[in-house]
């Protein structure tokens, strides 16, 4: 079991760097000078301000060689200086991700909570109310635009009826509780300051529910169908046949099964939610690593972006070893095989 | 440096689909009770915030929070960018010799710490800008040095004694601050301040000003808190609090500002300003910036042979529908200066505008073109960033252009790009015509004058005359107002004759706020608004 793991760690560590590379390779063949960008229009012409600037971050170096420094860099935990922020990547990182996890983790907590029951009983009640209702509801998930969705959902419930806060983690005078984990859910309980835990959780139900959205869709429909074809097997019709519960059939023999599938769209799904916030991130004004990392791309910012890159590869490799590990709970043939 | 973001064309095209949908929804807004107001929240985008250290900001956002935190020693006052007037100094001469200013403080003022503000904190602000060599030590390069005269005079020495300074010592990046708080966070003046100046850190959290509000603390992408200055010598500010909310969609601007949430909302879109007009809650503030949107048009004959030709790009300039672009695409809220020098300084108004401006004159461009040898017109490229600018995205301003000049038979083809791509080949004079747009570091005309001879000339590769340049700075040290002015509209011009630039709208600034405040006062001298005078309404 160990040498499974170590194995794929090292697999996955190898594919974060090469994962690097690429976007390292695609993002130098950008015709734009991100020193530019960055400077003043006074400064960027004058030819050793710019110089200066470029040899601060390497861009006068051959490509190689940048890499080569990203990698020494790397190996001492160091991801350089934002070029449009001027701070380590590494602080900026630190300081976005806690909202963006705070937001995804939610907005996968609920896709879960309400997708996997309600892909169920579509399954179990297939073609009555229930079922007509998730595969309308996971329609509406996948198929409405995010920025669409956020803009009505705000408009609804922030403008219109006027019982949700506005964009933003927090009421704009009140003050954020004391950072220990920047994860403002966890701070306020720490700090035990349940007014600011409730401006808190309202500030986040919205974006939430639109983060959610799609992925609810997906899950739902998964669940779904993965449960109708396993409702469909052998050992089902055996459960049933040696006169169990219908409800033990479903929960006891139908649903590990049924989870397989669910289990690797859901890590994927997490993943997802936790890189590709971006629309929900600008239009709810939520500090995060969504916005950061479009402003990052936009103003060709070469730390930045292969700050984040790696951390999004490390994520998804995270999350899919976990997927593997949790077949192996699931299913404990695929360890023997 | 940006003041806008690519994804603007985005939200904007949304919110234009759903903006009936908006309509409906929000109905009538009802009024919540307001208790005393303590509290100011404006909603600004403040992603472009890179520091709040005076001698580093370079940022299109920041200078709001630097001005209201930190005090020059001489100011403009919103709508007169000419008079200068004293703000920590008391009265300002030439100093005896003639090569520099001799400022006099104003006595008993402190800083928020309560320490005094001495001519040594003058000398150590200055310095600290100058060694520190950042950005801003650039447009102050003028200055030789500071010398302490005696406790209450302070001259500043420069190396050309009639280069302009004044203006430029009314922006944010010569703020006056503690030197003692900065120094025990860090700080010096010292001439290797760019390796061990260590302030920046703290300076970004804190401020060490003699402004009404103090910058407390600083959540990127989120907030700017202020508490209000208890030593403050213009007298109690009127708010405790002053928040600086980061809302950087215009929509939910909107709906925030609707709601009462925040009490000035700064970045809407003409439309959305519009949809506010009828709104019982809600003033709109307005101010001419000194800002402005531009095409240029390259004079290489190599890199486009009909630009290459005075009477070509003079076609372009007169077949364009300025005022189109002013009343259907900016809501009307714009002006137009004549070239380069934005109307409010260097004797620029909109009369000379519709006295020397271009104008649309479809006959006089069909003409210019016969003149050029090009009856049937011709084909150039359009280059534009998918930006927007004051709400308005450069690719319909681009397209507007597109249709006008097809009436006589000029084609641009339009070429978006990325904006970092768009400012390389701009900035590398790789753009054989271009929309940009200019926003002044500081309310000095010889600022835009400069550029528009030296570095932006270079751009569009126009080989500018010795005595146009001479002129231009000869114009800067005139001490004389109306002799500068006149030497000012030589230069515009000269730059109308060329046609390399033109100016397409100078926009006003709109920023809706509730009627719950008053004297919410916006300027065009760089930072956004005077905060001091804004006051609960009563």
């Amino acid at each position: 079991v160990l040498r499974y793991l170590i194995t794929r760690i090292l697999a996955a560590a190898i594919m974060a760097l090469l994962a690097t590379l690429v976007i390292f390779l695609i993002a130098s063949q950008v015709p734009g000078d991100p020193i530019l960008a960055r400077l003043g229009d006074l400064a960027a012409s004058n030819p050793d301000t710019v110089a200066y600037y470029r040899a601060q971050w390497g861009l006068d170096l051959p490509l190689w060689e940048q890499y080569w420094i990203f990698l020494q860099k790397l190996a001492h935990g160091d991801l350089g200086i934002s070029i449009a922020t001027q701070r380590p990547v590494l602080d900026d990182i630190a300081q976005y991700a806690p909202a963006t996890l705070e937001l995804a983790t939610i907005a996968f907590v609920l896709a879960i909570l309400v997708g996997v029951p309600l892909g169920i009983f579509a399954a179990v009640a297939r073609d009555s109310w229930v079922d007509h209702l998730a595969r309308f509801l996971s329609l509406i998930g996948v198929s409405s635009p995010t920025f669409w969705l956020a803009f009505i959902m705000l408009a609804i419930f922030y403008g219109g009826l006027q019982i949700a806060p506005g964009p933003g983690r927090i009421d704009a005078i009140m003050l954020p509780p004391e950072n220990v984990t920047g994860l403002y859910v966890v701070d306020s309980i720490l700090a035990g300051d349940w007014e600011t835990l409730r401006n808190i959780l309202a500030h986040l139900i919205l974006p939430a529910i639109v983060l959610a959205a799609a992925t609810l869709g997906l899950i739902t429909r998964t669940t779904r169908a993965s449960m109708l074809e396993t409702l469909g097997q052998d050992y089902v019709r055996v459960a049933r046949a040696k006169g169990l519960k219908e409800r033990a059939v479903i929960i006891g023999h139908a649903l590990p099964n049924a989870l397989i599938p669910v289990v690797t769209l859901g890590g994927l799904a997490y993943a997802q939610l936790l890189t590709g916030a971006v629309m929900t991130e600008t239009i709810f004004s939520w500090p995060g690593l969504g916005r950061y990392t479009f402003r990052s791309a936009v103003a060709l910012d070469f730390p930045a972006i292969m700050g984040i890159t790696l951390i999004v590869a490390v994520v998804y490799l995270i999350i899919n070893l976990l997927i593997d590990v949790s077949y192996a709970i699931l299913d404990p043939r695929v360890l023997r095989r | 440096m940006p003041a806008f973001d690519a994804n603007q064309l985005y939200r904007r095209q949304a919110a234009r689909l759903i903006g009936a949908a908006l309509g409906v929804a929000i109905g009538a807004t009802p009024l919540a009770a307001q208790p005393a107001k303590t509290v100011l929240v404006i909603g600004l985008d403040i992603s472009d915030s890179v520091t709040f250290d005076p001698a580093r900001m370079s940022q299109y956002s920041a200078p709001l929070t630097l001005h209201a935190a930190y005090d020059t020693l001489v100011t403009t006052d919103p709508g007169d960018y000419v008079t200068i007037k004293p703000l920590l100094a008391e009265s300002y001469a030439r100093t005896p010799d003639g090569k520099g200013w001799r400022f006099k403080l104003k006595q008993g003022i402190k800083f928020a710490s309560g320490n005094p503000v001495t001519v040594e904190d003058v000398k150590f602000s200055f310095d600290r800008l100058l060694n520190i060599k950042d950005q801003p030590s650039q447009y102050v390069q003028d200055i030789d040095r500071v010398e302490i005269v005696d406790p209450q005079n302070v001259d500043v020495i420069l190396k050309d004694a009639n280069a302009p300074i004044l203006t430029i010592l009314c922006a944010p990046a010569a703020s006056i601050y503690d030197s003692k708080i900065v120094k025990a966070h860090g700080g010096t003046d010292a001439k290797d301040a760019k390796e061990t100046d260590k302030a920046t850190q703290w300076l970004d959290q804190n401020s060490a000003g003699s402004g009404p509000y103090q910058l407390t603390g600083w959540e990127r992408n989120q907030t700017l808190t202020l508490a209000k200055n208890a030593n403050s010598w213009r007298g109690k500010p009127n708010f405790e609090r002053v928040i600086i909310r980061h809302i950087g969609d215009s929509a939910a601007q909107l709906l925030a500002v609707r709601r009462g949430d925040i009490d000035a909302a700064y970045n809407l879109t003409p439309e959305q300003i519009i949809s506010l007009k009828d709104n019982p809650d809600i003033t709109i503030a307005k101010g001419t910036s000194l800002d402005f949107i531009y095409m240029t048009l390259n004079n290489d004959p190599a890199m486009n042979e009909a630009l290459g030709k005075k009477e070509a790009r003079q076609a372009v300039a007169y077949a364009i529908d300025y005022d189109g672009i002013r009343d259907s695409l900016v809501g009307g809220a714009a002006l137009r200066n004549v070239n380069f020098i934005p109307i409010g300084v260097g004797g620029s108004t909109e009369a000379l505008t519709k006295e020397i401006g271009y104008r649309q004159d479809l006959d006089k461009a069909k003409a210019l073109l016969q003149k050029a040898g090009l009856p049937n017109g011709f084909t150039f490229p359009l280059s534009y960033g998918t930006a927007s600018i004051v709400g308005v995205s450069y690719q319909l301003m681009a397209q507007k252009i597109q249709a006008d000049l097809a009436r006589v038979g000029i084609k641009a083809e339009l070429q978006p790009m990325d904006q970092v791509t768009m400012r390389t080949q701009f900035i590398g004079g790789k753009t054989v015509s271009a929309l940009t747009y200019w926003n002044p570091p500081a309310v000095e005309t010889f600022l835009w004058a400069a550029a528009s001879v030296e570095r932006v000339a270079k751009r569009v590769h126009w080989e500018v005359p010795p005595d146009v340049t001479a002129n231009v700075h000869a114009a800067a040290k005139e001490q004389d107002v109306t002799k500068q002015n006149a030497l000012y509209r030589k230069y515009m011009e000269t730059l109308q004759d060329q046609a390399n630039y033109i100016m397409l709208f100078q926009p006003i600034y709109q920023v809706a706020t509730r009627k719950s405040i008053s004297d919410f006062t916006l300027t065009g001298a760089g930072w956004l608004a005077e905060l001091a005078p804004v006051k609960p309404a009563k």
